[in-house]
């Protein structure tokens, strides 16, 4: 295997990058939008919002992401209904396909991260701020919401990292994302695994990014749990 | 002219299921009054004082505030409050102390003192902030303003728990067991800090196991047995003459 033909690969797989972040991206935000809303109904006190958060949650977090993601892209243009409604030209689409599912996908989870940050907030800390006349937006806003967040952050890191992880499959809706030009040179090529080991060390290398800056993100929202200051 | 009441009860019942816990407490204090609220475990003591702010809602009976009637209404079986900001604004006049603290974890101990009084009552910050600051110096932890809870030990987090709810000019502080988590030694430096506040004139009600606060702080005691007032009165009268029994063996047990 010879640096020329690596440092090629490199550069080819580096230039479908910016497929991958987008679709990371955009489904990791989109989720976030959706994870929101279902812990909201999740945590309601309504039993009709409630249940089918429930069911939500159960469904896309039962169910392999890659029949979920065929089904979007595949599945859904079967039907003449969808080929004829409003969302078809965004159906239709390979990259919206695969943004959408990622993203429902991952709301499943996000929003059980979300419900139990939610409920490990001390009962004592909520009780105090309607003591001094805090209720509503207000306390969720000023109390809940920051320790919550806080709470959050480890796990929400691992999701997120995950999620590069999970955009690899959109190379199964014909994306050209890293690894499916990587599979596209190991195919044109027959070298076996060099393309895949640099797509390997490029997801590996944005995931320790992103593992960083989550890092310092807990760092600088945790004065609180830092040894005492001498 | 008498002093006009701070504070008043009346006739409130409260049940969890099947367990009457209040059976009708009424309880009047007037501006300046340290009212001790003793009673064994499950007399209803600590519940009576979350009734008071809503915390828990009663199931029935008045509670008045500086002349300002908590407004109630009937749903169903049980009662609720009929106008949640009314709830609010009485509550940020109450000043709330918990026997576990309840600082909250990621503000400052500055910052816990500032919370409500700049984002509920809306006061200027650079206001509340030099309030802050002279009311930590007051309780004697001036000099840990820029410390989170987690840094402060139990009784310093206690005096930090009792200034935020100074920080709110409260007309009332009530104080639910505010020793009961403490260490033995650190119980002393929380207990001067409310008998400075008696001392200034501040109407309080404390729910307390502290027999010696109870006796020499508080201008009127209250006992509570099994959810009703069991005996009531001037420390000095009640325990020099104790008319009821069961407070008579209350009081014993703790001599003991």
């Amino acid at each position: 295997m010879d640096v020329g033909f690596l440092s090629d690969t490199f550069i080819k797989l580096i230039g479908a990058l910016p497929v991958t972040l987008e679709v990371w991206a955009l489904s990791v935000a989109l989720g976030a939008i959706v994870a929101a809303g279902v812990t909201f109904m999740r945590v309601s006190g309504s039993r009709p919002l409630e249940l089918f958060a429930r069911a939500y949650i159960f469904v896309f977090r039962g169910t392999p992401l890659l029949v979920q993601l065929f089904i979007f892209y595949y599945g859904l243009s079967s039907f003449p209904a969808v080929r004829h409604s409003l969302f078809w030209p965004f159906l239709r689409d390979a990259f919206s396909c695969a943004v959408l599912s990622l993203a429902l996908c991952t709301a499943a989870y996000q929003s059980e991260i979300f419900r139990g940050a939610l409920a490990s907030v001390p009962p004592g800390q909520v009780e105090a701020a309607r003591a001094c006349g805090m209720s509503g937006f207000r306390l969720f806003r000023r109390v809940i919401l920051p320790i919550a967040l806080r709470q959050a952050l480890p796990s929400y890191a691992t999701e997120v990292i995950s999620m590069t992880k999970a955009t690899a499959l959109v190379s199964l809706v014909t994306l050209w994302d890293v690894l499916s030009v990587a599979l596209k040179i190991r195919n044109d090529t027959l070298v076996t695994y060099a393309p895949l080991l640099v797509a390997g060390a490029i997801y590996f290398v944005l995931n320790y990014f992103i593992a960083r800056v989550f890092v310092f993100i807990e760092y600088r929202l945790s004065p609180h749990l830092r040894p005492r200051p001498s | 002219m008498p002093q006009a009441f701070a504070l008043t009860v009346s006739g409130m019942r409260k049940r969890f299921g099947a367990l009457e816990v209040l059976k009708g407490v009424s309880l009047q204090a007037r501006e300046g009054d340290v009212i001790s609220i003793l009673g064994s475990s499950g007399s209803g003591k600590s519940t009576m004082l979350r009734c008071i702010n809503l915390l828990e809602t009663p199931d029935e009976g008045v509670v008045t505030v500086a002349g300002e009637t908590i407004k109630m209404r009937k749903r169903g079986e049980r009662a609720e409050p009929a106008d949640r900001r009314q709830v609010d604004r009485i509550r940020s006049e109450l000043g709330m102390v918990f026997q576990s603290f309840n600082l909250w974890s990621h503000l400052t101990i500055l910052e816990n003192l500032i919370e409500a009084p700049v984002h509920v009552q809306k006061r200027p910050k650079a206001e509340c902030v030099a309030e802050a600051r002279a009311l930590l110096e007051k309780v004697g932890i001036a000099d840990k303003w820029a410390h989170y809870p987690a840094h402060l030990s139990g009784g310093q987090q206690q005096r930090a728990a009792i200034a935020r709810a100074l920080a709110m000019r409260p007309k009332v502080m009530l104080f639910d067991e505010p020793t009961s988590a403490l260490d033995p030694e650190l119980v002393g430096e929380v207990l001067r800090v409310m008998r400075a506040l008696a001392e200034e004139g501040r109407t309080m009600l404390v729910v307390t196991h502290e027999m010696s606060f109870a006796r020499d702080v508080s201008s009127r005691v209250v006992f509570l047995h099994k959810g009703l007032v069991e005996a009531e009165g001037p420390p000095a009268e009640l325990f020099g003459d104790p008319k009821s029994e069961r407070f008579r063996q209350f009081i014993a047990k703790d001599k003991r």
